[in-house]
C-alpha cells in the first residue's frame, strides 16, 4: 500500500509512532511546561524555574534516546516521515547534551548581561526540538520543518541582545541569509519531488535508479539542495554570514549554534544525499569534495589574519566543515562512522572554547579580543588549561579527540580514494595550528592583570564535561566510535 | 605493566611537580626521574639478547575497529634510547636552576620525556605517531615560555610548524600504510612482513622519511634548527638535542627502513637518503666552522654528527646501522655534556661568543679539564666513545659504497678543526677578556661527572651496547 493511502490508522500504530519519536516529544512536553511555568510564576523566579524546565526536559530527552537506543528496534513512523532508527537516536543525545550545556553556560552569562532569561531557555528547547526532527525526519517535508524550526529560533536568539547594534545586525544578516538558503534547499527539494514523484526519502532512492545521473531536473535539484546544505553547514564558499553572525551574536548563542546547526545540517546532508540519492553518489560527491576542499582553504587562511576572537573560531569552524565533509564526500559505514564521531566530539572542543570565552565577558560587552585573555593563566588557571586542552584539540593534537576525529576521518577519505583532499586537509591542518596556539600566547604569557574571572557552578560544569569528554574520549574513544558505528547504519541506508 | 611505567610515571609525576614549590619541584622532578632511570636499568637487566621479537611485550584492544591497539615492546635498539632519554632526562632535572619557575619546567621537562619515551617503545604505527605528535605540546612551551634570547615564541612557532608539517603528512602515510597493505593491522612486526608494491613503497617512503628528516633534522630540513636551539634554554638542550633528534633517526630505524624495504619507482630512495646525510654531515661541520656564538658551534656540529647516524642506518648492513644506534647514544651524551659545559662557561664569563674570551684555563682550571675530555670526545678520538660509533658507520657505509665513506670521512677531518679552535680559543692562551665569576661548582661537576663517566666506559668496551643489539623485534634490519 503507498504511503498516505493508509485510512485505518488504528491507535497501536498512533503509539508505535510516537514511540518512535518520543526524545521529541518528551523535549516538546517540557518546552509547553516551560512556557506554562514562564507565565505563572513571579517575574523574579521565573529564569530559575524555566531554566531547570529546560535541563529537565533536556536530561528526560536524552533518557528516553538512551533507553530505546538499548530496547527498541528503529522504524519509521507517520507514512515514512519519520524515523526512531540509530542515526536519529544518536543526534538526539547530542542535541539533548548540548541542550543542558547551553542552559547551563548562559544562566549566568544572561544575569550577567541583563538579559531575559525564560525566554532564552526556551527558545533553545525550541531549537533543540527543531535539530532532533531534522536527525529524525526522512522525507523533505519534515527534513524542512525541522530546518524551520531550527533557523527561525536562532534568529531570534541570535538578536537576543537587544541594545546591543552588533547583534541586531547578526540577526538581520542572518534572517536574510537563512531565508535565502532555505529558499534554495525549498527550491531544490522541489526539482527532486518534480523527478521522482515522492518526497519520501527512502522511496526516493528508490525510484531513482544511476541513470538519473543525465537528469537536469534532478541535477538541478542536487545542485540547489547543495548550496542551501552548504550555507548551513558555513562551508566555502557559501561562508561569508558566518564570522558577522558569530561575532555579532551573544556568546551562548554562538556557541550553541557554532555546533548545534553545524551537526543538524550534517545530519540532514546525510539523509537527503546518502539516504535518498544514493545512485547519484559521484554527482553529489563531485559538489561537496569541491566544496570541502574551498572550505579548509577558506576557512584557515581567513582564520590567521582575524584579530577578533569570534570571528577566529568562526573561520575555525569554516574549516573544520571542510574536514567534515570529507567523511561525508568518503561515504559508506567508514565514512559515516567518523562523520558521526567528528561532531560529537566536536561539540565538546568547540562549545569548550566559546564556554571560555562565555565566562570572560563583561556586563558591558562579550569577551571578544585577545587581549581579553592575557593573563589567564594567573586569574584562572582551570579555565586556562582548559582553553589550551579545546584549542589542541580543535589543531588535532593527539591524544585529544580532534586528532581521533581527524585520523577517522581521513583513513575514511583515503580508502575512498579522496587522497588529494585529504592531503590537502592535512596541509591546512598545518595552517590552523598558527592560529589555534596564537589564541593561547595571551593566555600564557606573563601579564600583570590579576581580577579573578567569576564562574558559577553550572558554567564550571560545563567547561568540565568539555575539557574531561575532550581529552577522554580521545584516548579511549572505542565506546564512542562504537555508537558511531551503530548511529551510521540507519534503516534507510542501501 | 613495566613499560606503560615508563612513560606514565614520568607524566603524572610531571603534571605533580609543575603545582610544587620551585626547590622541592627539582628535587621530587628528579625524584621521578630517577625511578624511570631505574625501571628502565630493571628492563635492561632482565632484557634477553637472543630472543628475536619484541619483549616486555604489551597488547591491549584500544580501538579494535581500526585494528588500533596499545602495544609497546622493545628490542636491542629501542632499549638503548629508552635508557638514555631516562638517563639524560634525569641530568637535565639536576641541571635545571632553581627559579621561581622551576616548577612549570622540570613538570614540561618530564612530560616531554614520558613522549620520548613512549616514541622508543609503541609497536603499534598509530601508537607511535600518538606518541610522536604529544610530545611537540611540552616542547611547544616549553621553547616559548621557558626560551632565552629575543623571540622564543618564533622560534617555538617555527619548530612546532615545521615539525607538524613532516608529521601530518606522515599522517597520510600510517593510513596509506594500513590501507594498501589490506586494512589488517597497524602492527610494526605485522607490517614489517607486508611490503607493498615498490610504486606504493615509494610513496609512502617519502612521507615518513620527510617527517623523521625534519625531525632529525637532516640537511636541508634543518632549518627549524638555529632557532630552536638558539632559544632552547641549557637543561632542556640536554634532552632536547640529547634525545629529541633521536627519534627522528629512530624513526628511520624503526619503521622507515624496515617497512619499505624497496622503495623505487622515479628513483631509489635507498640513494637519496645516505647522500642527504653525507650533506649533512659537510655541511654541518663547515656551518660550525663560521660560529662565533659557541652554543651554534655545538648546535651545528649535532647536524654534522646527526649526519654520521643516518649515514650508518642507510648503509643497510649491520655494522652500520649498529653503528648507527651506539652513535645515538654517543650524541646523546656528548651533545648533553657540550650544551651543559658551554652554557655554564656563558653563564660565568656573560657571553656566549668565544672570540671575545681567551685563556680561561688559568681562572677556571676544572672547566678546562672537563671541557679537554668532552671535546675529544666529540671529535672521535680513539678510546672514547665517539670513536667506535663513527668508525662503524663509515665501515658499514665503505661496504655499500666506498665514496659514501670517502666523503663522509671529511666530516672527521673537520670535527677536531671546529672543536679544537673552540677549546683552545676560549681555554687557551693568555687571559684576555671578561673574568669568568669562578670556576665550575662542585654541583655541576657531579651532574657532568657520570656523563663523561659513560664516555669513557663506552668507548673502552662498546661490546656492552652491541651484546644487546642482536635482539631485533622487526625483521628487514641488519641485512
Amino acid at each position: 500500500m503507498p504511503a498516505g493511502t493508509d485510512l485505518n490508522y488504528s491507535w497501536a500504530q498512533a503509539l508505535n509512532d510516537l514511540g518512535q519519536i518520543s526524545p521529541i516529544v518528551a523535549l516538546v512536553g517540557f518546552f509547553l511546561l516551560a512556557i506554562v511555568t514562564d507565565l505563572v510564576l513571579p517575574r523574579a523566579r521565573r529564569g530559575d524555574a524555566v531554566a531547570m524546565v529546560a535541563v529537565v526536559g533536556f536530561a528526560y530527552s536524552m533518557g528516553t534516546a538512551g533507553y530505546r537506543w538499548v530496547y527498541a528496534t528503529g522504524d519509521y513512523a507517520y507514512h515514512r516521515f519519520a524515523t526512531g532508527d540509530s542515526f536519529a537516536l544518536f543526534f538526539e543525545v547530542l542535541f539533548a547534551s548540548l541542550g543542558i550545556m547551553t542552559i547551563a553556560l548562559s544562566h549566568t552569562y544572561l544575569k550577567r548581561r541583563g538579559l531575559l532569561e525564560s525566554e532564552f531557555h526556551i527558545l533553545v528547547m525550541a531549537a533543540v526540538i527543531g535539530m532532533m526532527v531534522l536527525a529524525s525526519s526522512t522525507s523533505l517535508v519534515t527534513v524542512f520543518l525541522g530546518l524551520e524550526l531550527l533557523s527561525i529560533s536562532l534568529y531570534i536568539m541570535c538578536g537576543y541582545a537587544r541594545t546591543d547594534f552588533r547583534s541586531q545586525e547578526a540577526a538581520a544578516k542572518y534572517l536574510l541569509v537563512g531565508g535565502f538558503a532555505s529558499a534554495f534547499v525549498l527550491y531544490g527539494m522541489a526539482l527532486i519531488y518534480g523527478g521522482a514523484g515522492t518526497t519520501v526519502i527512502p522511496d526516493i532512492a528508490q525510484r531513482l535508479g544511476a541513470s538519473e545521473g543525465m537528469n537536469p531536473l534532478i541535477l538541478l535539484g542536487i545542485l540547489l539542495m547543495g548550496v542551501g546544505f552548504a550555507f548551513k553547514v558555513s562551508a566555502a564558499p557559501f561562508h561569508m554570514w558566518t564570522p558577522d553572525v558569530y561575532q555579532g551574536a551573544p556568546i551562548p548563542v554562538t556557541a550553541f549554534m557554532s555546533v548545534g546547526t553545524k551537526a543538524a545540517a550534517f545530519a540532514m546532508i546525510v539523509r537527503v544525499f546518502a539516504g535518498g540519492l544514493p545512485h547519484l553518489a559521484p554527482e553529489w560527491q563531485t559538489l561537496l569534495a569541491f566544496v570541502a576542499a574551498t572550505s579548509m582553504v577558506v576557512g584557515n587562511l581567513m582564520a590567521i589574519t582575524q584579530t577578533s576572537l569570534k570571528r577566529l573560531l568562526a573561520y575555525s569552524g569554516v574549516a573544520q566543515a571542510g574536514y567534515v565533509l570529507i567523511g561525508v564526500v568518503a561515504g559508506g559505514q567508514t565514512g559515516l562512522e567518523a562523520v558521526l564521531y567528528y561532531l560529537f566530539v566536536y561539540m565538546f572542543m568547540n562549545f569548550g572554547a566559546f564556554a571560555v570565552l562565555t565566562l570572560l565577558s563583561r556586563p558591558e560587552a562579550d569577551a571578544d579580543s585577545f587581549s581579553d585573555l592575557e593573563g589567564l593563566a594567573r586569574r584562572n588557571w582551570p579555565l586556562a588549561v582548559g582553553m589550551t586542552v579545546f584549542m589542541l584539540s580543535l589543531a588535532g593534537f593527539p591524544p585529544s579527540v580532534g586528532f581521533f576525529g581527524k585520523l577517522f576521518l581521513f583513513t575514511a577519505g583515503v580508502g575512498a580514494g579522496y587522497t588529494w583532499l585529504v592531503v590537502l586537509a592535512v596541509l591546512m591542518s598545518v595552517v590552523s595550528v598558527f592560529y589555534y596556539v596564537r589564541v593561547l600566547i595571551p593566555v600564557w604569557s606573563p601579564s600583570l592583570r590579576v581580577e579573578g574571572v567569576p564562574a558559577s557552578v553550572s558554567s564550571k560544569f560545563a567547561i568540565l564535561l568539555s575539557g574531561v569528554a575532550s581529552v577522554g574520549l580521545g584516548i579511549y574513544p572505542t565506546t564512542l566510535l562504537l555508537a558511531g558505528q551503530l548511529g551510521a547504519s540507519p534503516i534507510n541506508l542501501p | 605493566m613495566t613499560l606503560t611505567t615508563l612513560w606514565l610515571i614520568p607524566l603524572i609525576g610531571g603534571t605533580l611537580v609543575a603545582f610544587l614549590p620551585p626547590r622541592l619541584a627539582k628535587w621530587m622532578g628528579a625524584l621521578v626521574a630517577a625511578v624511570a632511570l631505574l625501571i628502565a636499568g630493571f628492563v635492561a637487566f632482565n632484557f634477553a639478547p637472543d630472543y628475536h621479537s619484541y619483549q616486555f611485550t604489551e597488547k591491549v584492544a584500544w580501538i579494535p575497529q581500526f585494528s588500533i591497539f596499545y602495544r609497546l615492546g622493545i628490542d636491542g635498539i629501542s632499549l638503548w634510547l629508552l635508557i638514555l632519554n631516562a638517563f639524560l632526562t634525569l641530568i637535565a632535572v639536576l641541571a635545571t636552576p632553581v627559579t621561581n619557575r622551576t616548577a612549570g619546567f622540570v613538570g614540561l621537562m618530564l612530560a616531554m620525556s614520558a613522549g620520548l619515551a613512549g616514541v622508543f617503545m609503541a609497536t603499534d604505527l598509530v601508537l607511535f605517531y600518538v606518541f610522536w605528535e604529544a610530545m611537540l605540546i611540552p616542547a611547544y612551551f616549553l621553547l616559548w615560555l621557558h626560551g632565552e634570547g629575543s623571540r622564543p615564541g618564533y622560534a617555538a612557532l617555527k619548530f612546532v610548524l615545521y615539525t607538524l608539517a613532516g608529521s601530518l603528512l606522515m599522517l597520510v602515510g600510517v593510513i596509506g600504510e594500513y590501507i594498501v597493505t589490506g586494512h589488517q593491522t597497524f602492527d610494526l612486526a605485522q607490517l614489517a612482513k607486508l611490503a607493498p608494491s615498490p610504486s606504493a613503497q615509494f610513496a609512502l617512503f617519502f612521507v615518513f622519511a620527510l617527517a623523521f628528516a625534519i625531525k632529525t633534522p637532516l640537511f636541508p630540513f634543518h632549518s627549524w634548527l638555529p632557532d630552536a636551539y638558539n632559544a632552547a634554554p641549557i637543561p632542556m638542550l640536554v634532552t632536547f638535542a640529547g634525545v629529541m633528534g633521536k627519534a627522528g633517526a629512530y624513526g628511520f630505524l624503526r619503521i622507515a627502513v624496515p617497512l619499505f624495504p624497496q622503495p623505487v619507482d622515479w628513483w631509489d630512495w635507498r640513494w637519496v637518503l645516505p647522500v642527504l646525510a653525507v650533506a649533512a654531515i659537510i655541511y654541518g661541520a663547515l656551518m660550525a666552522l663560521a660560529q662565533s656564538d659557541m652554543k651554534m658551534l655545538v648546535a651545528y656540529s649535532s647536524v654534522s654528527h646527526m649526519g654520521f647516524i643516518v649515514l650508518g642506518i642507510f648503509a643497510f648492513n649491520i655494522q652500520g646501522q649498529q653503528g648507527a644506534v651506539i652513535q645515538m647514544v654517543n650524541h646523546g651524551i656528548i651533545i648533553a655534556a657540550l650544551f651543559l659545559i658551554v652554557g655554564w662557561i656563558a653563564d660565568r664569563v656573560g657571553t656566549r661568543d668565544r672570540s671575545a674570551m681567551a685563556g680561561l684555563a688559568l681562572r677556571m682550571p676544572v672547566m678546562a679539564g672537563v671541557f679537554a675530555v668532552v671535546t675529544f670526545a666529540a671529535l672521535g678520538l680513539p678510546g672514547l666513545n665517539s670513536f667506535v660509533g663513527e668508525f662503524m658507520t663509515l665501515l658499514g657505509a665503505w661496504e655499500r659504497a666506498p665514496l659514501l665513506a670517502a666523503f663522509g670521512a671529511i666530516g672527521l677531518v673537520l670535527a677536531p678543526v671546529y672543536m679544537l679552535r673552540l677549546f683552545q680559543g676560549a681555554m687557551q692562551g693568555l687571559p684576555a677578556g671578561p673574568v669568568p665569576r669562578s670556576d665550575i661548582y662542585a654541583g655541576q661537576l657531579t651532574v657532568l661527572a657520570p656523563l663523561i663517566a659513560l664516555m669513557f666506559a663506552i668507548g673502552l668496551d662498546p661490546n656492552v651496547l652491541t651484546n644487546l643489539m642482536t635482539s631485533i623485534g622487526q625483521t628487514g634490519l641488519y641485512r
